[in-house]
């Protein structure tokens, strides 16, 4: 059975469905944020924003820009997971903390074992990566280059100056492994980046490994996979793309979609006042929402165990946990349907939106 | 429920019926006129012209490659009008829900998205799942897929091929095959820079013309009603009428679908060693009735060229506008999408769009050549009203030549030909020649029993007017366009097809998946649980 709460009292669910669905038609501008859902709970919460002529945001909006605003302005070279197993000669990791983000990267990379595809077919895999946590790259036997997450940037700036036949500080940090690096990466027939937005690189840093990758592209082939951000944001990203045609970080105020990363950031919206209600939805962790102020009325969605103190709180389950859901593997750099792990009744995201929007008639005016 | 739509001027090829009479619908079927006469809903369409729902056979509207170039480009689809009630997200230009929304309203009823990648098959799905009122299909690409490749690098039986050709088809939920360059995105990943059709395959020992024709046979075996989809190697290039000429020569016989051959229709003639070869690629298609050919024509338009050609892409990722791009190397093709914009006064894009519809009017049978623009590969599925217009009126042709540079015009040989198609001929090539294409019985067609999706235009001189806004669309008998205008959704069906195979072959490919990914093949599946409840397939029957 689900669970709801008001102000961290129990009320029956239909009582906080009718209750949130008061909040949401009361709003003049109401956001959909967090947006921690599997792809049903996304396509569901952006068509209650668009009904709602509200907003909506991922709670991760940031790292996801990182790369997508890379992509729209520069330029964006990727492979899925498997080509990199299975082809990549060389393989670059940037930035700290690879291995907490996507737990399952060295098993499915499989750095240590050689390439099975193309020339390079079973020739030793080349290893590199910059700016490693301690004891992360323990035993993987990859040349490591120093850098601090803020300066990873600067370190692939000489590195592309590298590969360009361009000058560098003779006295850079690390100078020798980064020129070995440029010159394995020309060498190499298929060379494979790995990063994260979320491991506080940010969009200069970014652009310039993808400016790495192009320089190599130019007489070797080169590509990246990009490490996705939490709670489902790879997934609520396409789902809001193909809906919306924009990534989160979309109004419809006017009726129609409109993307402004600054503009529809639910922590400014709700902070500034601009946004009279938020509806949370945390279904993966309950990842808190980042705003302070308290009187913005609040309908949190979030799985047990993280009911918050304040506001209107309704259980949903946790995606591939308590229910079967589709969400973007970062395993495959696709689409996939997890089975429940430990199958429960609690409704998920999804169908509690759509509990909510039977209450709500459409205003379309 | 009975309806009549009284008086139309009726054009229907799949029964022959060009002329004034009545179509009668029960709920979602054409039925024959009652003995009483009587329907509960008359409607009188005296004035207009009555058809089936349009059939559209290729068309990007789905996919990964498609919602990273939406991702791309967020200046390209800025959105300016709020939607009417009842239709969310129908103005949400470039969406899911704008697709079905447009589409709908020029009177088409199915379109067919010709490039699902196998491991993205689930988001192609749940794109299609949300393109509201039409019906969808799929075409499945195979070609650069590494299990393909070394079942021919072993030299293994058609038979093993046909199993794993039937086996993809049916698993990714598809109505047959599409190739895309073959063994050419293969090769990009080993650094080639061009791949012809008698270029080997690194690692693999494999031609394109191998690869293509082991599939075109496996197509033929298994029951797939629509030939092999072929986007063959060398596109764009100036001179690559040979690639197309020797393609056609290689097709033995067998049905063999050439997609978007405006962009292989060229010559290397003129002093930008740039011209139209439309009329020896005609002559070609008119002497091979076993080929059938989209055209995808070039409208003037800012759009962007979206493709799982990704050696290609690459190449024209310097040529870009605005210059930037996205280049995926996927677990077979992958795919690149880099903007584009054809410009009216630029030789070669008007080159292009000469080329196209040069081959429209060479082409004898409008069962043979089909109207696609390559959404949006060659400009927006919405011109195609523009496109009809310019097929159906040489003075519109003449309009727009009067403002292209003379000296593109010296290098095809459009201005010469007066040939109009006639509303029959659009009929024919819109509708009972596409459903033919996929094996559909019972749509592109007002025939008894076929589905009731019909599209009612009213006549005017501004041809692309009367095909832009149609005066009603029935969509499963329902009334869902009035006017040009979509007034509620209704949700569509994706249509399939279930070749049968070998069982066999389950086993083999589980063990390639684990030893080559260490990955269990089942995360790649479409199963219905993993679409939204209110998805409906439907299984469209294989060929006998």
């Amino acid at each position: 059975m689900s669970k709801a709460s008001l102000d961290g009292k129990e009320i029956t669910v239909e009582a906080a469905y009718a209750h949130a669905a008061d909040i949401l038609r009361d709003s003049t501008f109401p956001v959909v944020a967090g947006l921690g859902a599997d792809i049903a709970g996304a396509r569901a919460a952006i068509l209650l924003a668009e009904r709602l002529r509200g907003a909506f945001d991922h709670l991760a909006a940031h790292e996801i820009l990182a790369d997508l605003d890379v992509l729209r302005s520069f330029s964006m070279f990727s492979t899925t997971p498997n080509e990199a197993r299975v082809r990549a000669d060389c393989i670059l990791f940037v930035g700290p903390g690879l291995t907490q983000l996507w737990p399952e990267m060295l098993t499915r990379l499989a750095p240590a074992a050689s390439p099975k595809h193309g020339a390079q077919a079973g020739a030793p895999r080349h290893l590199f990566w910059i700016g490693a946590q301690a004891n992360e790259a323990a035993g993987l036997g990859a040349t490591l280059i120093d850098a601090t997450p803020d300066g990873v940037a600067d370190v692939l700036a000489q590195l592309r100056a590298c590969i360009g036949e361009r000058p560098v500080r003779q006295d850079a940090a690390e100078l020798d492994k980064i020129v070995k690096l440029a010159q394995t990466l020309k060498a190499a027939h298929f060379s494979v980046v790995i990063w994260s937005a979320s491991a506080g690189i940010d969009t200069l840093a970014i652009e310039m490994l993808q400016g790495v990758v192009a320089d190599l592209n130019v007489t070797t082939r080169a590509t990246g996979v990009p490490i996705g951000a939490r709670s489902g944001a790879a997934g609520v990203t396409q789902a809001a793309g193909w809906m919306t045609g924009f990534p989160p970080r979309t109004g419809f105020g006017r009726g129609y979609p409109e993307h402004d990363s600054w503009r529809f950031d639910a922590k400014r919206l709700v902070e500034s006042g601009e946004a009279d209600a938020a509806l949370w939805i945390s279904s993966y962790d309950g990842e808190a929402p980042p705003w302070s102020r308290a009187d913005v009325p609040l309908i949190t969605l979030a799985p047990r165990g993280k009911e918050p103190g304040h506001g209107l709180y309704i259980e949903v389950g946790r995606p591939g946990v308590t229910h079967d859901a589709v969400e973007y593997a970062q395993d495959i750099g696709a689409m996939t349907l997890r089975k429940a792990t430990a199958p429960s009744a609690e409704p998920d995201v999804s169908a509690v939106i759509h509990a909510i929007m039977a209450h709500l008639s459409e205003k379309t005016s | 429920m009975i309806t009549v739509l009284r008086g139309g001027h009726i054009v229907d090829p799949a029964t022959g019926r060009d002329g004034v009479g009545d179509v009668w619908f029960e709920d979602d079927r054409i039925i024959a006129p009652p003995i009483s006469g009587k329907a509960d809903v008359e409607m009188d369409v005296s004035g207009h012209v009555v058809m089936a729902g349009a059939i559209d056979i290729h068309s990007h509207i789905a996919g990964g490659n498609v919602n990273t170039a939406r991702l791309l480009l967020p200046e390209l689809h800025r959105a300016m009008r709020a939607r009417l009630e009842g239709t969310p997200l129908s103005t949400a230009k470039w969406s899911t829900y704008e697709t079905g929304r447009l589409y709908a309203q020029m009177g088409f009823t199915t379109v067919v998205e010709p490039a699902m990648a196998p491991h993205h098959a689930l988001q192609t799905h749940l794109e299609l799942n949300d393109v509201p009122i039409i019906d969808k299909g799929a075409l499945t690409v195979l070609g650069n897929d590494a299990f393909l490749l070394e079942m021919l690098r072993k030299n293994e039986a058609q038979g093993a091929i046909n199993d794993y050709v039937a086996l993809t088809v049916a698993q990714t939920h598809s109505l047959g095959l599409k190739c895309i360059n073959p063994g050419g995105c293969e090769g990009f990943k080993e650094n080639m820079r061009a791949f012809g059709l008698d270029d080997v395959v690194p690692f693999y020992g494999v031609t394109s013309r191998q690869i293509f024709q082991t599939l075109q046979k496996a197509t033929a075996s298994v029951g797939v009603h629509h030939p092999l989809h072929l986007h063959m190697n060398n596109l764009g290039i100036a001179g690559n009428i040979q690639t197309a000429l020797d393609t056609m020569d290689a097709a033995q016989g067998l049905p063999l679908h050439l997609a978007h051959v405006q962009f292989y229709a060229y010559g290397a003639e003129g002093k930008h060693g740039f011209s139209s070869a439309s009329a020896r690629f005609a002559e070609k298609i008119n002497a091979n009735p076993n080929i059938s050919v989209d055209v995808g024509q070039v409208m003037f338009s800012d759009t962007v060229t979206i493709s799982s050609d990704v050696l290609k892409q690459f190449n024209s990722m310097s040529g870009g506008i605005p210059r930037k791009g996205a280049i995926f190397d996927g677990d077979a093709n992958g795919g690149g999408v880099v903007p584009y914009v054809y410009k009216i006064s630029n030789y070669y894009n008007a080159v292009q769009w000469a080329a196209g519809l040069e081959l429209f009017l060479l082409i004898n049978n409008p069962e043979q050549v089909y109207f696609t623009t390559d959404h949006p590969n060659g400009g927006p599925f919405t011109a195609y009203p523009e496109l009809f217009a310019l097929l159906m009126s040489a003075d519109r042709r003449a309009q727009v030549m009067a403002r292209l540079p003379a000296e593109a015009l010296e290098q095809t040989t459009l201005p010469s030909l007066t040939r109009e198609y006639s509303l029959y001929e659009i009929a024919q090539m819109s509708r009972s020649g596409a459903a033919k294409l996929f094996g559909f019985k019972d749509r592109g067609q007002l025939g008894v029993n076929a589905i009731a999706d019909i599209a009612v235009y009213k006549p005017s001189k501004d041809i692309a007017a009367m095909f832009r806004r149609a005066a009603l669309v029935f969509k499963d008998g329902d009334l869902v366009v009035r006017e040009g205008a979509v007034t509620h959704y209704r949700t569509g069906k994706t249509l399939h097809i279930s070749p049968g195979f070998d069982k066999n072959i389950h086993r083999r490919l589980d063990g390639y998946y684990d030893e080559l990914y260490g990955l269990p093949r089942t995360i790649f599946d479409v199963s219905e649980a993993a679409l939204p409840k209110e998805n409906r397939f439907s299984e469209v029957a294989c060929r006998n």
